[in-house]
């Protein structure tokens, strides 16, 4: 075989980087260019949390502050004092955990326009458990004035940008970039403490977030097969929580899983939770998601069936749940 | 001398402000005594003669910003606060008793005065950098004074705000350690000594210079020469002494002073007769 010169390897690995779809990044650019406030930090991940064109479009109004979180968000909450914008960009496990006293005091007890975005939330990299945020939620959750969304899919990263900048205060999204191109798609609206019904039933509740929403359709579709008629709700609000829709789909329905890429501890099935004991409402209930252990690197299919968060488990969870109900 | 300022009615001020630190901490028995009276110098020459400021529009987008990070030297503080009029001198009196504002780590809850909230150590430089970047981006002349304890220099922010400050040249930014070499276990060489400072300092690229931080007009110079660099943001070395102002007290490296009542008293008279 040929070897190849070195113009050549490199016009081969060039043409072998495949670019990805940039849902949020395209979005943040757009409402920056409409707004002069929004400004963008990055701690030396830009591809990776698609704030690429944002460097390059509007260079004056982004800073890559190198491996340094700590900083980048005390930076913020000083832009945010200053009548700015600012939006937050790393890896969820860093952003969150690593920087936690930071955004207390920095961002959130001054009630700051900080925007803190993650990506890859919990178990959904190759990276493994440096890299997995499983309790991000739980911890972000505990933060006042902090509200927290997740996409359940790249056709509604834009309306995370909205949400948001809709939010007079901090806030906290996670997302998984996608890792291919995704289908056409026309989601519906999302609000600040709304949660979506993707798909209505009448004998059990899914309330799902993130990834899980779309093994949630999946699994009320394959529950259909077997007559059992679920409702999927998105709850891409996670704080505040749409409690409304929680107790009306408890009344409705009478049986509720929660499905969440996080820890069962203190996420959206802690909410859910929450909501239901605070209004005296007992019903068949499981939260599905990472039973309180640490998880490994893989990719996230093989990790979502192995940690029990893809559409067999909720249907598994589902007719525990129904046997319950009877 | 370069000085446009009235220096023996500086003086008579810093000496008025340490009269509040004993006052304050007086009625509790013990507190940042030391660290009041050894900074006292520090925050005269920066709110009455530096730093632009509007008391009666304390939210004035075009102030000067001072940032307090080792935000529980707030005898010292409040005392030059209430002086400069932000607030009344009467709230002196509630110094940490329960309910009053004027908590042992100053919080934004007392008013836009308090640029940010900084107990959590290491912080506050960060924040000034981020103001100090908006500054530049809204064309603003503004300048950002951080006022940094010594032993809050170990924390690790501190070093990534100072890369950052350094590699991005930001000269309207004067970063001021309060060196007065005792933190909360002892002297920092015991601890951890953060020495040869002025060459890590300059090697992160300010412009580094080292004052008595008890002359107002080594000081006032000093800001005048980082106002004056431009391209690179500043560094000044305060060297402080605990306790100054008071001789029976001068020296005693305390971090938290016990402060019997005839302690207290024989420091009131030894400042009434400076008045």
């Amino acid at each position: 075989m040929n070897t190849l010169t070195q113009l050549e390897a490199a016009d081969f690995i060039n043409r072998s980087f495949k670019p990805l779809p940039r849902s949020y990044g395209d979005a943040l650019i757009e409402a920056a260019h409409a707004d002069p406030r929004i400004v963008a930090l990055c701690a030396d991940l830009v591809t990776p949390t698609e704030t690429d064109r944002f460097r390059d479009e509007l260079s004056d109004r982004f800073h890559n502050v190198g491996i340094a979180e700590a900083n980048m968000i005390g930076i913020a909450g000083g832009m945010a004092r200053s009548g700015e914008i600012p939006f937050c960009h790393s890896f969820c496990a860093f952003i969150t955990k690593r920087v936690l006293d930071q955004i207390t005091m920095q961002a959130a007890y001054p009630n700051l326009t900080v925007k803190i975005v993650g990506f890859l939330p919990g178990v959904a990299t190759l990276l493994g458990v440096s890299h997995q945020a499983i309790e991000d939620v739980a911890i972000m959750r505990a933060v006042p004035n902090m509200a927290i969304f997740e996409p359940s899919g790249p056709e509604y990263h834009a309306a995370m940008v909205q949400l948001a900048l809709d939010w007079d205060g901090p806030a906290y999204v996670r997302m998984k970039r996608p890792e291919t191109t995704p289908p056409e798609f026309t989601p519906q609206p999302l609000q600040i403490g709304k949660g979506v019904i993707r798909r209505e039933g009448s004998d059990i509740t899914f309330i799902a977030a993130g990834l899980c929403v779309t093994e949630s359709l999946q699994a009320a579709q394959t529950l259909a097969d077997i007559g059992i008629d679920a409702r999927v709700v998105d709850m891409a609000s996670l704080k505040p929580i749409d409690a409304d829709l929680i107790l009306e789909s408890a009344a409705k329905t009478g049986a509720i899983v929660t499905v969440e890429n996080h820890n069962i501890i203190g996420g959206l099935g802690s909410a859910v939770a929450e909501i239901l004991a605070d209004e005296g409402v007992g019903l068949p209930f499981k939260r599905v998601g990472i039973q309180d252990r640490f998880c490994e690197g893989g990719t996230t299919p093989y990790l979502m069936d192995k940690f029990g968060l893809n559409a067999p488990a909720i249907v598994r969870a589902a007719k525990t749940v129904m046997e319950k109900k009877k | 001398m370069k000085q446009k300022h009235n220096l023996s009615k500086l003086e008579t001020i810093a000496t008025k402000l340490r009269l509040h630190v004993v006052d304050m901490v007086a009625p509790s028995g013990q507190g940042y005594v030391q660290q009041g009276l050894g900074a006292a110098d520090i925050f005269t020459s920066l709110y009455f003669a530096e730093a632009s400021m509007d008391p009666t529009h304390p939210t004035w987008e075009d102030r000067d910003r001072v940032f307090l990070t080792t935000a529980h030297n707030t005898a010292i503080f409040y005392a030059t606060l209430a002086e400069r009029g932000f607030f009344p001198l009467d709230d002196l009196k509630t110094y940490v008793t329960d309910g009053s504002t004027l908590e042992i780590n100053s919080s934004e809850r007392m008013g836009p005065f308090i640029e940010a909230t900084c107990g959590s150590l290491g912080q506050g430089l960060s924040v000034a950098i981020g103001c100090a970047l908006s500054a530049k981006r809204q064309g603003r002349s503004s300048r950002y004074y951080v006022i940094v304890g010594d032993g809050e220099m170990q924390e690790g922010q501190i070093w990534e705000a100072a890369m950052f400050a350094g590699a991005k040249g930001l000269d309207n930014l004067c970063f001021i350690v309060d060196y007065n070499f005792v933190q909360s276990e002892g002297p920092m060489d015991l601890v951890m000594s953060l020495e040869p400072l002025m060459d890590k300092m300059t090697s992160f690229g300010f412009a580094c210079q080292e004052v008595d931080g008890n002359d107002i007009a080594a000081l006032l110079n000093a800001y005048e020469t980082a106002r004056e660099t431009k391209g690179k943001p500043s560094f000044i070395k305060a060297n402080t002494v605990m306790g100054k102002g008071v001789a029976s007290l001068e020296g005693l490296m305390f971090h938290q002073l016990k402060f019997p009542p005839e302690v207290a008293a024989s420091a009131r008279s030894e400042l009434e007769a400076q008045l």
